[in-house]
């Protein structure tokens, strides 16, 4: 009798699974030579030291990785394995851009409105080419996805270079947009725009879909078993799994549409760090769950806005982090397994235990 | 191969077999599913371990850890789900069974075209060498399969259910080969659960039943009707089931053909009417092409030829229980919630009404004697039973016009069985409020399961290789329905 | 004259361009041959190049930082291996991990030892090494003879691994794991043991694929690597995971990039990224079946022992 993953709730996984990473983390930096709890601490203060950099920098550095976790969350709840989220995330800084630099006439409200829907839509149609080709032509999204991100990487190189060079034509990145275009900022005094609470409306809004919404029950029956939701359900697998790239291309494209309209104004190479790829660990350290990706999006970005002040005061290099990011999925992934590899012990016991029942039924 | 034994957790496999092969002779082995013949001649094989018994080769007792260790004494073994390698060629699939475990280096592929040139001869077979194995039809790939064995030169060749993939015309030249294998001096066991194969092709035969030896005897001393009873066992009284008329047509198939995962015709011409409230038994042994009817009857399915009249409310239980019917990492109620998604009694626009889902799971865990630990148990935590009793429960309720059900009581025991089998009879009789017009739902059950489609079935058919062949009300027996199922191309008057 | 120095020095650099990827490549292939796709080559490829950059640095040799980083990208191969093997974790996943583990840490470790002073480092240059009679040919014999040994170790392997796995017993046994485990299985080859060895073969050849990155520049900056191995997993496709093919796909990712270069040397403004991204327009038509028919090992990217759900 088969049974699927293990006693263990994706929070405890999650909890032990950082546990591991803090432990690995404070070896690893002994072993290079730096004082763990030194180090750890700076990083604390750096990211939560004060409430101005909690606001202006950890949770501004929240915001793309929590919109893009959330992107890869979802997908991945569908069994779409959508590792193109950075390629998406460049395809709305692109749209986003060149829509805010032509609307920038129009009052706030609805440029905005227009910049960012033109970037979820852009993040959209970059996740319909690999989406077709998978439902089509039965190929797999990993590799497309990832194709699909190189060539939004020169795509942006391309317009940052011509179209949408700057007047000036000196530097490879476009004019920054109007003052309508921008995300107001929220608190008055940091750095913390508009996006963020959008990215929380999102999370939660996602929330409820999963949880109370036949759409949302239907993306979580296919990624379970598609033969089951297909049998069973009755539910049109291909509809759902079209559903979810798009929104999932969405979500990412909005990541960057708003980086262009809430933090930097203008395109440049290099605007993500990779976040489309970090957003995978995002979402794993969530449980794919997207109220949980407000959490691991924000501890994110306390890793990457503490990174400089770990560096500055106590001498670890930033690039650290990224490979703490990597500690932490490959954590999960570790205890994932073999909390599974507990599972027949943990099986026996029930099924002693259901048989006792059964024979009282 | 004297009294061995085998289990596999909670399930007895092997029960006291014996069975004795001469060399030069055709054996055929024989029962039906479930019998106990694979496993034995997986033991043989070394693929399996005994729990108890003796096996001798050539006198000699030996003790197989390992499939290596049986091809060392010359045992070799075709399985019924082939060990090929699609994407590579005959020749390449061949090398595979050859390597000589450590050379490692270059393929000695000179040699290896010989001996295939050589074993050509012997078998009659023309498989090209440089054919890819997933471009040649079942029976070509049955046909490298068999060279792969015969390149290693074994005594004793096993050949797991051959002919199930064949057309007729493929299995007279099968028989043709195991027979010039014999008079080579091989010893060639064959399994098989079709009677009239096993009777042209065998010299000598044991019957399996329930994982003991029932039946042995010498091919001249067979008797079609005394194997089949041997395999089948002794009729058993029909349950009486009180003949309620049944009412207008509920669902209805016309020459309806599909194809099978592997391009082949799983269904094929298949007519077939279901009433109000009656019970059609469709019996036959697995892959005959139940799955693909089955989903064509529960509406999940189009189709690839002929017509189909079905109702809007159709319950299904699918074959497969964690697989098909149930998402283990879902609890209780998620589960019963797959059937009611698209339930507008249970939707408020794009919402679902959970809390009368989990009202609904209560009244089933209930009504059904589900041993849960709590609603948010997850299914896959579930005993068989009281996944089966979740699976019925939320299907019966759907099945307000048709429910088809496929081996509705795999895998319970008997008080849950019955329990099952008493639902199904009352879901089909069951009247709705107004008696005006007769809305009892019909049920089509496919199973494999004799006994039940006997006590349950108002109309039986048989399904073999796609076909449903219809048996007389009158004639419904063990024995006839274990014939039509054991029959195979000839048709029904095998042996 | 001008045309054919232009040609020459265009080809060179298209060579020169193509070795790293050819090598990361070619060892991927073989991984994949046996059913595992290894996003981490990356990982392995810049730390192959770090490796390469303190071996060379302490020995003064570049000989030794190849070798040292061919080693280094082995290690971080067997770290996935680990994972993938050992613990059956989803292998896009740990590869996407072991990418970002290998970027982050080597990374650290170069910021530690050299600061951000600033300065970039020097190493050890490999030294082309012109073939006896072959570099005389016009033409042909500068760019393809004239190179880094790493280069004409790219020439041997790509034959040498067609060899290996059409025409060898252990190649079928590899292809047999990639396509049918459970066939492979039954033919009594242990799953585990030969993607194993296929993985460190292909963590390997990133290795030195870094390290040539490393060593035939003279130096070392932290994400040297610019995503070639995601490019080497876009070149077997191409390729077909025939390593013949592959070699001819990594070339005209490697000219393509020549071309850019050439193109914004020569002052032309021609939109080049748009050149650069054809490679990868070009393998996604492929893998849609418009360009002949491609398929991947069967058993790619699938879980060992099979997972029921």
């Amino acid at each position: 009798m088969a049974a699927d993953g293990h006693r263990l709730g994706p929070l405890t996984v999650s909890l032990v699974a950082l546990t591991l990473t803090g432990i690995f983390t404070a070896g690893a930096l002994w072993i290079g030579g730096y004082a763990p709890m030194s180090a750890l601490g700076s990083l604390f203060t750096g990211a939560f030291g004060s409430v101005d950099r909690f606001l202006s920098v950890t949770l501004v550095h929240a915001v793309p990785l929590v919109l893009t976790g959330l992107a890869v969350a979802v997908a991945f709840r569908a069994g779409v394995w959508n590792i193109g989220a950075e390629g998406q995330f460049y395809a709305g800084a692109v749209a986003g851009v060149w829509m805010g630099l032509h609307v920038g006439h129009l009052p706030a409200v609805m440029a905005i409105s227009a910049t960012l829907l033109a970037a979820g839509v852009a993040g959209s149609l970059w996740a319909l080419v690999p989406a077709l080709m998978r439902l089509r032509l039965g190929v797999g999204e990993v590799i497309t996805t990832i194709l699909m991100n190189f060539v939004a990487v020169h795509l942006v190189s391309y317009v940052v270079r011509w179209p949408l060079q700057e007047a000036r034509g000196v530097f490879p990145n476009t004019d920054m947009v109007g003052e309508a275009v921008r995300l107001p900022i929220l608190i008055p005094g940091t750095r913390l725009h508009a996006g963020f609470a959008l990215a929380m409306v999102l999370c939660l809004v996602l929330w409820a879909v999963f949880r109370f919404t036949a759409f949302g029950f239907g993306v979580r029956a296919v990624g379970a078993s598609e033969a089951a939701a297909r049998l069973s359900g009755r539910i049109d697998v291909r509809r759902v799994v079209l559903s979810t790239f798009l929104i999932s291309g969405a979500l990412a494209g909005l990541a960057g549409g708003v980086e262009i309209s809430g933090r930097t104004f203008a395109l440049y190479e290099g605007l993500s760090p990779g976040w489309g790829y970090t957003a995978i660990a995002v979402a794993l350290l969530a449980g794919l769950n997207p109220l949980g990706v407000v959490f691991t999006g924000i501890l994110f970005g306390a890793l990457e806005g503490g990174a400089g002040a770990m560096q500055r005061e106590a001498g670890v290099p930033a690039a650290w982090v990224s490979g703490i990011e990597a500690l932490v999925m490959l954590a999960v992934l570790a205890v994932d397994q073999a909390a599974r590899r507990i599972r027949p012990v943990v099986l026996d016991v029930t099924h002693r235990r259901e048989a006792q029942e059964a024979q009282g039924v | 191969m004297r009294g061995v034994r085998k289990s596999f957790g909670r399930l007895v496999a092997l029960d006291g077999a014996d069975l004795t092969g001469h060399s030069g002779e055709v054996h055929g082995v024989v029962g039906e599913n479930g019998a106990g013949k694979t496993t034995l001649m997986n033991v043989l094989a070394g693929m399996v371990r005994p729990q108890g018994g003796e096996v001798f080769v050539e006198g000699v007792p030996v003790e197989f850890s390992k499939p290596r260790d049986a091809w060392r004494r010359g045992i070799g073994m075709v399985h019924q789900h082939f060990t090929l390698v699609p994407r590579l060629s005959v020749l390449e699939n061949v090398a595979l069974g050859v390597r000589s475990g450590g050379h490692g280096f270059r393929l000695p592929y000179p040699r290896i075209r010989r001996r295939l040139d050589e074993l050509r001869k012997l078998t009659g077979f023309a498989v090209a060498d440089e054919v890819r194995v997933e471009d040649l039809s079942a029976g070509e790939r049955q046909r490298v399969e068999i060279l792969k064995l015969l390149v290693r030169d074994p005594e004793v060749l096993i050949f797991d259910e051959p002919t199930a993939v064949l057309a007729p015309q493929e299995v007279k030249e099968l028989i043709g080969v195991f027979r010039r294998l014999a008079s080579d001096g091989r010893t060639v066991l064959l399994i098989a659960h079709k009677l009239d194969e096993v009777l042209e092709a065998a010299d000598r035969i044991t019957v399996l039943r329930n994982g003991a030896t029932v039946h042995q005897c010498l091919r001249a001393d067979a008797d079609a009707g005394v194997l089949t009873r041997a395999m089948v066992g002794r009729d058993v009284h029909r349950g009486v089931r009180a003949s309620v008329p049944a009412g207008p047509t509920i669902a209805k198939l016309m020459r309806v053909g599909a194809t099978g995962s592997h391009g082949q015709a799983a269904v094929a011409e298949v007519g077939l009417e279901v009433r109000r409230g009656e019970i059609v038994g469709i019996a036959g042994v697995d892959g005959n092409g139940q799955g693909e009817l089955s989903e064509i009857l529960a509406a999940v399915r189009e189709p690839d030829s002929g017509t189909v009249e079905l109702p809007d409310h159709i319950g299904f239980i699918p074959a497969d229980r964690v697989g098909e019917a149930l998402i283990g990492s879902f609890n209780l109620s998620e589960n019963l919630a797959l059937a009611l998604v698209n339930d507008s009694a249970f939707r408020q626009g794009p919402l679902i009404r959970w809390s009368d889902v989990r009202a609904r799971t209560a009244e089933a865990v209930d009504r059904y004697g589900i041993g849960a630990s709590g609603p948010q148990t997850r299914t896959a935590h579930l005993s068989g039973g009281n996944q089966q009793k979740l699976v019925v429960a939320r299907e019966l309720k759907r099945s307000r016009d048709l429910l088809v059900a496929r081996n509705p009581t795999r895998g319970l025991d008997v008080s849950a069985a019955e329990f099952v089998r008493g639902e199904l009879l009352r879901l089909c009789s069951q009247r709705g409020p107004s008696s005006e017009f007769d809305d009892r739902p019909g049920i089509v059950l496919i199973s494999t399961d004799l006994d039940e489609i006997l006590e349950l079935a108002d109309r039986i058919h048989v399904i073999v290789r796609g076909r449903l062949l219809p048996v007389e009300q009158s004639e419904a027996s063990r024995e006839t329905i274990g014939r039509l199922m054991l029959a195979g191309a000839e048709g029904p008057d095998g042996g | 004259m001008f045309e054919a120095v232009a040609l020459t020095a265009f080809l060179e650099a298209s060579v020169r361009l193509t070795a790293p990827l050819a090598l990361a490549a070619l060892g991927e292939t073989v991984t994949e041959r046996s059913g595992v796709i290894n996003i981490g080559i990356e990982g392995s490829l810049i730390t192959g190049a770090l490796c390469a950059a303190l071996a060379a640095l302490s020995s003064g040799s570049p000989g030794v930082g190849i070798v040292v980083g061919g080693l280094g990208g082995a290690v971080v191969a067997l770290g996935f291996a680990a994972f993938v093997i050992g613990l059956n974790t989803d292998q896009i996943i740990t590869g996407t991990a072991t990418t970002l583990a290998g970027l982050g840490f080597t990374g650290a470790i170069y910021q530690a030892r050299f600061g951000a002073t600033g300065t970039t480092l020097t190493l050890p240059v490999l030294q082309p090494v012109p073939l006896p009679i072959l570099s005389n040919v016009p033409v042909l014999g500068s760019t393809l003879f004239y190179q880094a040994p790493t280069v004409y170790l790219v020439y041997i392997l790509a034959p040498l691994i067609w060899f290996f796995l059409f025409r060898t017993e252990w190649g079928l046994e590899l292809r047999a794991v990639g396509e049918e485990p459970a066939a492979a299985e039954a033919a009594g080859i242990r799953i585990g043991w030969t993607r194993l060895l296929a993985i460190v073969f292909g963590g390997t050849l990133a290795g030195v694929a870094g390290a040539h990155l490393a060593l035939d520049s003279g130096t070392f900056i932290e994400g040297m690597s610019s995503g070639r191995g995601f490019i080497a997993i876009a070149v077997v496709v191409l390729g077909r995971w025939n390593p013949i093919w592959v070699l001819a796909a990594a070339f005209l990712f490697g000219s393509a990039s020549a071309l850019q270069f050439l193109l914004q040397a020569m002052g032309l403004n021609t939109p080049y990224p748009l050149l650069l991204a054809l490679p990868y327009l070009l393998t996604l038509a492929a893998l849609a079946g418009w360009v002949g028919r491609t398929r991947a090992p069967a058993a790619l990217a699938l879980p060992w022992p099979r997972e029921s759900t």
